[in-house]
């Protein structure tokens, strides 16, 4: 058993880190793997029972990020005050070094879906996720990040480009930036634009951290073809690329590898933190050398 | 140009089957068409809350296969999507849902049964913690004041009454017991459960008749003394197996609030 990279519960490091899943509970108590931090999806860790009481035993020895799915930050209705007042239960209970959630919308006339919603990038749309923003982080007592989402459509009548649309979050409530960089390789894929424009365009003192997941390239007979962000493969080379200029631009944040469908052992997520650790380190290095 | 309301509210009609019109002409369409980009989202939302009900029905799932599950179980997300973020939540429904689908009404009249049971379940593993209460916490209490005790259950206690043996089905199907599910009697009569998480899990346990009517006063915050002369010989019994399974999360003494009552 290797002792653990860093201690309880605190401050996320500017370090890789894994997702955890319900799978890999017994796996992390039992071999304490060498990994910086864990970050977890909320709303699985909402009720009482074992979720919960796995996640208090992981924490006296790792770092824990939430990064939710359910908040709905892009809903014109607003938030739901019961469950934003459950993940402040959460957060009172874990103590997480981040919380983050997405540019995005799930509710509508109290129906929920679960998917990250594409919102039409207007004046109103901003607005209306600063507002939600803005109570979610009084109520939570904290700074949040906000991450951008990948997306398969997009509306005639936005108006702001998504990257300025999430600086503009950033600058009007403070919060930070949750880059995911798989994220802007699909949407860039799926919607024709350059994703190192979108890198340049954000602001470098708002990204707290990155994030990093396979996709799949959904290929149609007629030779059209749709990035699908399906969180279920390891990181492709184009990403990975894509991470080291973020890296370079941005400097040494804390990194997620990401896995949600057909979840693979562990031993997999750590061969990935371990690659993106590296990029960390040699990016990181030339950015001090220079 | 529509409002942000107006699009999410198209939006929603169109993940839930209500046509596609209003938002179609809202989206950028290029090398895929509005529908086909609906689609995608259309069918993640589906496929998420499908395998959500999977999860929280195995049983169910077991006794009319995943063909008939999924297509069960999409109508009932069509027509009773979740209100939160919170999914654990969801699906509560269901068995009433299953009730009324004619198809499994004449085939497996006890699938609704099942489905409660496995719903309860559910509720038991995510209910919000709490204390379990201790026999040695009524030990301050002055035993003349032990006729007015009144508890309060632990939050994941449910009691069910069935129809059918549904805890003996699920059990027997999961298992895949044949034995067991041939040796299960259709007309025994109701079955009293009471379903909950204890120290050591979820636990779901028969009662008599007298031990839920027990239960029943019990969980409700009755005054001990008056549950305790209506039970006879097998009250004492009764109430210590509540404590046994940690049933029971507090108490309190008149107005007075003792222990660790969490409702």
């Amino acid at each position: 058993m290797t002792a653990p990279l860093h201690g309880p519960a605190g401050p996320i490091p500017a370090a890789a880190g894994i997702g955890l899943r319900f799978r890999h509970h017994d796996a992390v108590l039992r071999e304490r793997p060498r990994i910086a931090w864990f970050e977890v999806h909320p709303e699985n860790y909402l009720g009482g029972g074992k979720p919960i009481a796995y996640l208090e035993r992981i924490r006296r020895d790792y770092p824990i990020s939430l990064h939710g799915v359910g908040l709905s930050l892009g809903s014109a209705d607003g938030l739901d005050g019961a469950h934003l007042a459950r993940l402040r239960l959460l957060c009172e209970r874990v103590a997480p070094g981040l919380v983050s959630e997405h540019l995005s919308w799930s509710a509508v006339e109290g129906v929920h879906f679960p998917e990250l919603l594409p919102l039409p990038l207007t004046e109103e749309a901003l607005a209306v996720v600063c507002r939600n923003l803005e109570t979610a982080q009084e109520c939570l007592g904290r700074r949040m990040l906000i991450e951008n989402p990948s997306s398969y459509l997009r509306f005639r009548h936005s108006t702001i480009p998504e990257w300025e649309f999430i600086a503009a979050v950033a600058g009007r409530t403070g919060c930070g930036i949750l880059c995911d960089v798989n994220n802007i390789y699909v949407s860039a894929g799926n919607h024709g634009f350059d994703p190192r424009h979108y890198l340049e365009a954000l602001p470098p003192d708002r990204i707290e951290e990155f994030h990093l997941a396979g996709h799949t390239l959904r290929r149609f007979d007629d030779g059209r073809s749709m990035r699908i962000d399906d969180h279920g493969s390891r990181v492709c080379a184009e990403v990975w690329a894509l991470y080291r200029e973020a890296v370079a631009r941005f400097g040494r944040v804390p990194t997620l590898i990401e896995w949600d469908t057909a979840v693979p052992p562990l031993s997999v997520l750590l061969d990935e933190a371990a690659k993106a650790e590296r990029i960390l380190a040699v990016e990181t290095m030339h950015a001090d050398a220079a | 140009m529509p409002t942000l309301h107006e699009v999410q509210s198209a939006f929603a009609a169109a993940l839930r089957g209500g046509g596609e019109s209003g938002l179609a002409g809202w989206v950028v369409a290029e090398d895929f068409s509005a529908p086909e980009r609906l689609r995608i989202y259309r069918n993640s939302c589906r496929s998420v809350l499908v395998e959500v009900l999977r999860m929280t029905y195995p049983a169910v799932d077991r006794l009319v296969g995943p063909d008939f599950f999924e297509i069960a179980a999409e109508r009932f997300c069509a027509g009773q999507p979740p209100g939160s973020g919170y999914l654990n939540d969801y699906g509560g429904a269901f068995a009433d849902f299953l009730a009324g689908l004619p198809e499994a009404a004449a085939a497996l009249r006890y699938l609704p049964d099942v489905a409660r049971f496995e719903w309860a379940l559910n509720c038991a593993a995510n209910a919000d913690d709490a204390p379990f209460l201790d026999v040695a916490d009524l030990a301050g209490v002055d035993p003349g004041q032990h006729d007015r005790l009144r508890f309060a259950p632990h939050p994941s206690v449910r009691l069910l009454e069935l129809h059918h043996a549904a805890d003996a089905i699920a059990d027997a199907v999961l298992a895949r017991d044949d034995d067991a599910i041939a040796a299960i009697d259709l007309a025994s009569g109701p079955v009293r459960l009471v379903v909950n998480r204890g120290p050591q899990g979820v636990d779901a346990r028969r009662l008599t008749q007298a031990g839920q009517e027990f239960a029943r006063r019990l969980f409700a915050g009755e005054r001990l003394g008056e549950i305790l002369d209506g039970a006879g010989p097998d009250g004492a019994a009764l109430l210590a197996d509540h404590f046994v399974h940690g049933r029971l999360s507090g108490f309190r003494i008149a107005a007075e609030v003792c222990g660790a009552i969490q409702q």
